[in-house]
């Protein structure tokens, strides 16, 4: 039942606030009412996610979504603007920025064409590759030595796509278990059901912290595909987009992205004082010199 | 609400193969069926000897029952998979282990943990009914069997179980719904059943409404469709002269 | 044929049979009377184990039925038991609810049992209704098939438990008749029941308990004429004369 319960949860939500989303900008919507509110995630590590505090989040994305908070202030000259949170899930994420609950999503949302179809994407704030994680005794260094293996990777995630597809063309005899979240994935290659978890590199890098003996995992293999983070936003709204993607560039600009960087990715991190050890890839270099808000797959 | 609506997303490619998203919708709705149906049939079997079990005299076998029920009741279900998926075969002896983790198709140990797992669970509801069938039933129908010579087993075979089972087929048939929306638990340890397909669905397409509404007309056909079944059965089985159903 | 042997039965505090002694001879029809509480109902359901005993022994057919080597289920098979709720089972039909037993017990196969069945049922005048289910009878025929029900398995004893005590008068006729028939074919029989008539007619020996005990037991002239003891007289009193 619980998916029918979501579905109308969903549905009460959308007609409520379906009316005053279309009616005006996010920046009037702002004005009248005093309150932005920003979209988390509750386990994203390090880009958004909850750690000693419930009611506010923390991470990566989280600290670029306030640099645009700041502009928002500067640009409706409301210093005293309200900030208001709301956690969304990977289900929960398109609909509720669609339907007004939330002005602004930072988290971990790859910018894809099928969702640019639903929402707007800000500049992008990360860039990932499709790795492997796997025992460094695995004797798996990259994807041909997969073939015929157990692999695990995250439901819903690009990763999936992209190993059921290489699957059906190369013809691997890959087995593909799809769990539902990083942390399932992880046990399972743990626990030996599968020999490596393919995902996002950064979020390897996370699970990997996360292990009980981190020297035993590697990450490896050629990406398969990069990436692009981006926070969403509703289409169609050009004057706040355009207050979003100058704040995050300016950002970029001045360099300051990269001591943003270094806080999340080079340092210990809350809740356990994790340090990721994951330097900033060329990739990622690049789009910060460039800044775009195109999908990778339209570069 | 600025929902970007796409009915035909069901008929378009996923990018994988040749596949279109309404193969997944069959494909899980086959997962599910097959999940649900095997369960069902174990823990009918099952239900069936524990609440015999808890019916007959003596202390043990009682006893026995009883204990099983209120483990199997009272611990989530989501709690009982995670241990039939990853802590039960960590217990098994080992090249059993490996097999079971490593050389067994991953959709087939999930399915085998999610059908064992919602099969017990299930069994203890089962087992309360059919108890319940069983104490409904006169004192003088099993004296009736005793006293013509009957063991306790033809009495329970062909007198007490017989009447039980036709006075519990509402609250089985309550069950054996139960039983098909359960099995989108499967979709948490990996097993591409409806409700994975569905997220997965929606995820990639980002066709979230479209996904999630096709999920539920299946859900609903699939329920209404078995509940005729059940109504059905209930027919067939009615006992003539009793309860209007007289011919 | 029954033979009780200081018979003790409690149910917890309350001692329901108190030192029972009786026989009852092959082909011999014995009725047994009491009030209500008096223990007869008990006793009667002991005698195939319905009701298990606490002291003594019960012999029926020279086994004892109290010896756990005793196989109960084969003893019951040769005593036919009639209820007084009939305790048919709702869910076969007539001809099923008599073929039952023979078939699964005895391993009859369908057909014999059938014919047996059909037999039986003209016997108590019900052929008509072999395929009607026990909620589409009257009680008097309920009753009638559970006694064809009893001999089908071709016992050699026949108990009766206040057999038409839970039936309208109107139908309390057509069970009697039924069972005065069975007692002239000479069957063995012991019938707990309130019916002086048919006590008076159809039984060689009339038992009387009260209070777990059997305080007078007579060929029933003699005790409908002429009670010795004073409870009995009460009893006797209370049930011949017409209710206010």
């Amino acid at each position: 039942m619980r998916f029918t319960t979501r579905l109308l949860t969903t549905a009460v939500i959308a007609s409520a606030f379906a009316a005053p989303a279309m009616a005006e900008g996010t920046l009037d919507k702002i004005k009248s009412s005093g309150v932005i509110v920003l979209g988390h995630r509750d386990a994203s590590i390090p880009f958004s996610y909850l750690a000693n505090d419930p009611t506010k989040p923390i991470g990566y994305s989280h600290d670029l979504q306030l640099k645009v908070v700041e502009a928002v202030k500067k640009q409706l000259k409301m210093p005293n603007l309200q900030v208001r949170y709301n956690l969304v899930t990977s289900q929960t994420r398109i609909p509720l920025v669609q339907n007004g609950t939330v002005d602004l999503e930072c988290g971990s949302t790859t910018n894809n064409l099928e969702r640019q179809k639903q929402v707007a994407f800000s500049v992008g704030i990360f860039e990932i590759g499709t790795r492997l994680l796997t025992a460094k005794t695995s004797g798996i260094k990259d994807f041909p030595d997969l073939k015929g293996k157990n692999v695990v990777t995250t439901a819903g995630t690009t990763s999936e796509r992209l190993l059921k597809a290489m699957n059906a063309e190369k013809q691997m005899g890959m087995n593909i278990i799809s769990a539902k979240d990083h942390g399932e994935s992880f046990l399972m290659l743990e626990s030996g059901r599968a020999v490596a978890f393919m995902m996002d590199d950064a979020l390897l890098y996370g699970e990997m912290a996360k292990a009980k003996n981190p020297g035993n995992w590697v990450v490896t293999g050629k990406p398969q595909s990069f990436e692009i983070y981006g926070c969403m936003m509703r289409k169609e709204d050009p004057a706040f987009k355009k207050v979003v993607d100058d704040a995050l560039k300016a950002t970029f600009k001045s360099g300051e992205v990269n001591k943003i960087y270094s806080k999340w990715f080079m340092a210990p991190v809350p809740p356990k004082g994790l340090n990721l050890n994951f330097p900033m890839s060329d990739e990622f270099k690049s789009l910060v010199a460039k800044p775009t808000d195109k999908s990778a797959e339209e570069m | 609400m600025n929902y970007n609506w796409d009915w035909n997303i069901f008929f378009k490619s996923t990018g994988i193969g040749s596949e279109i998203y309404l193969d997944w919708f069959v494909s899980g709705l086959g997962w599910t069926i097959a999940v649900a149906l095997v369960a069902w049939i174990i823990a009918l079997l099952l239900g069936s000897v524990l609440g015999v079990m808890r019916t007959l005299p003596g202390k043990a076998l009682p006893a026995i029952a009883t204990g099983y029920v209120e483990l199997f009741r009272n611990v989530p279900l989501l709690v009982q998979l995670f241990m039939w998926y990853f802590v039960v075969p960590d217990y098994l002896p080992e090249p059993l282990q490996t097999w079971f983790k490593q050389d067994l198709n991953p959709a087939t140990s999930a399915y085998v943990s999610v059908v064992v797992c919602l099969a017990l669970f299930t069994a203890a509801r089962v087992c309360e009914q059919v108890r319940t069938g069983i104490q409904a039933l006169p004192k003088g129908q099993s004296a009736a069997a005793l006293a013509v010579g009957f063991s306790i087993g033809q009495t329970y075979r062909h007198v007490l179980l017989p009447q039980a089972f036709r006075i519990i087929i509402p609250p089985l048939t309550s069950e054996f719904l139960n039983i098909f929306k359960n099995s989108s638990v499967a979709s948490l340890i990996g097993l591409m059943e409806l409700l994975a397909q569905t997220k997965q669905t929606a995820e990639f397409s980002a066709n979230i409404f479209e996904a999630f509404t096709l999920a539920t007309v299946i859900y609903f056909v699939l329920n209404m469709s078995l509940m005729a079944l059940m109504n059905l059965v209930e027919k067939k089985v009615r006992i003539p002269g009793m309860m209007g159903g007289a011919k | 044929m029954i033979r009780f042997n200081n018979v003790h039965k409690w149910f917890k505090d309350l001692h329901v049979l108190n030192g029972i002694d009786l026989q009852v001879a092959q082909g011999e029809v014995v009725v047994v009377c009491g009030p209500s509480g008096s223990g007869k109902s008990t006793m009667i359901r002991t005698v195939n184990q319905l009701e298990s005993i606490n002291e003594g022994e019960i012999w029926v057919d020279g086994k004892n039925v109290a010896d756990p080597k005793t196989d109960l289920n084969a003893l019951r098979a040769e005593v036919g038991f009639v209820f007084q709720h009939f305790n048919l089972y709702p869910h076969l039909s007539v001809l099923d609810n008599i073929t039952l037993s023979p078939i699964k017990v005895k391993g009859m196969d369908k057909a014999a049992a059938d014919k047996q069945a059909v037999a039986l049922l003209e016997r108590v005048g019900l052929a008509h209704k072999k395929d009607a289910f026990p909620a589409q009878l009257s009680g008097g025929q309920q009753q009638r098939v559970a006694i064809a029900r009893g001999l089908a398995m071709e016992p050699r004893v026949m108990l009766f438990d206040e057999p038409t005590s839970a039936l309208d008068p109107e139908m309390i006729g057509e069970v009697l008749k039924v069972m005065k028939d069975l007692a002239e074919s000479g069957m063995t029989m012991m019938v707990v029941t309130h019916e002086m008539g048919f006590a008076r007619e159809v039984a060689d020996r009339v038992v009387f308990i009260d209070h777990g005990k059997i305080v007078e037991q007579a060929p029933p002239e003699e005790f409908f004429k002429n009670p010795q003891h004073e409870r009995a007289q009460q009893f006797l009193r209370q049930l011949l004369t017409p209710m206010s």
